[in-house]
């Protein structure tokens, strides 16, 4: 009979939340990936061209890296590339909020209000702390899944 | 070196995907530059602008929902609603761009036109998209 320890407890929780939030974040974009183009462009950092390549492969990545993160064989390659993410989109965020910038974010498709930057900022560096936090304990526990076993004493 | 594997091996997940999109159409092929009529204007440049906005689409669609500051235009009452603008413009000229409800409506790029005829020196565009682009 498996056990979970408060730590493990948290870092389940993390995984399941970061999880949760990418492939909500993916499943829109993948369906309308013109609007989510119109919101990259927003950010005024690439052409529309460039917004089309994002807008194809980002929903994607997130999907794949939001899944992998609760497979054991995968999921430090996506914690990695997660954390990578979170810091694009915290400095793609504060560069358009220095810009003076009025878009919507396009982080869960399209129907979003005007972005309000604080928020969307905090929300990303929660994400990244709980991210770090799971990637450590993983770099600690690298043969241990969340669940811990419970091992008969010798 | 597991890692780089990781990596390839999300990386090319992802390829997959983005493929699927592409062979369902659900995206459209970004390599393939999106086509601009003469005398139209995509959303996020007319958004740089400081432009007056002209709704060209039915009463009723424009008082359930507009973009904001937009001056309703009936194509109909050309005359009075000509002057509604022409107001707005003398006060402060700027770009006018023109949109109706959706990519292949056709009534903003025919009021566009016609308002070049009447309004020379005016700077008139046409809404790529039209209000489906702002609503999107």
């Amino acid at each position: 009979m498996g056990q979970l320890s408060s730590k493990a407890y948290f870092v389940l929780l993390a995984r399941l939340v970061l999880s949760a939030t990418l492939l909500f974040a993916a499943l829109p974009k993948i369906g309308d990936p013109v609007a989510f183009a119109t919101s990259i462009e927003g950010f005024r950092l690439v052409g529309r061209q460039g917004s089309l390549w994002v807008a194809l492969v980002l929903p994607w990545l997130e999907l794949v890296v939001g899944m992998g993160l609760l497979i054991p064989q995968i999921r430090r390659g996506c914690g990695i590339l997660i954390a990578l993410l979170l810091l694009l989109f915290i400095g793609l965020h504060t560069s358009a909020w220095m810009r003076g910038l009025d878009i919507s974010c396009g982080c869960f498709g399209q129907g979003e209000e005007p972005a309000n930057y604080l928020w969307l900022i905090l929300r990303n560096v929660g994400l990244l702390i709980a991210m770090i936090a799971v990637l450590i304990h993983d770099g600690r526990n690298p043969q241990r899944r969340c669940l811990k076993e419970d091992v008969p004493a010798s | 070196m597991a890692i780089l594997r990781e990596f390839f091996l999300i990386l090319l997940l992802s390829a997959v995907g983005a493929a699927f999109s592409l062979y369902h159409g659900w995206a459209p092929l970004p390599w393939v530059e999106p086509k601009l009529a003469a005398g139209e204007i995509r959303l996020v440049d007319a958004q740089a602008l400081d432009v007056i906005w002209l709704d060209t689409r039915p009463v009723d669609a424009f008082e359930s929902g507009h973009i904001p500051d937009a001056l309703f235009f009936d194509e109909a009452d050309w005359d009075s609603s000509l002057m509604g603008l022409m107001e707005a413009w003398l006060s402060e000229p700027r770009p006018i761009v023109v949109y109706c409800g959706s990519e292949n409506c056709g009534t903003s790029q025919r009021v566009a036109g016609r308002l070049r005829g009447a309004l020379p020196d005016a700077e008139i565009y046409s809404l790529k998209g039209g209000w489906d682009a702002w609503a999107n």
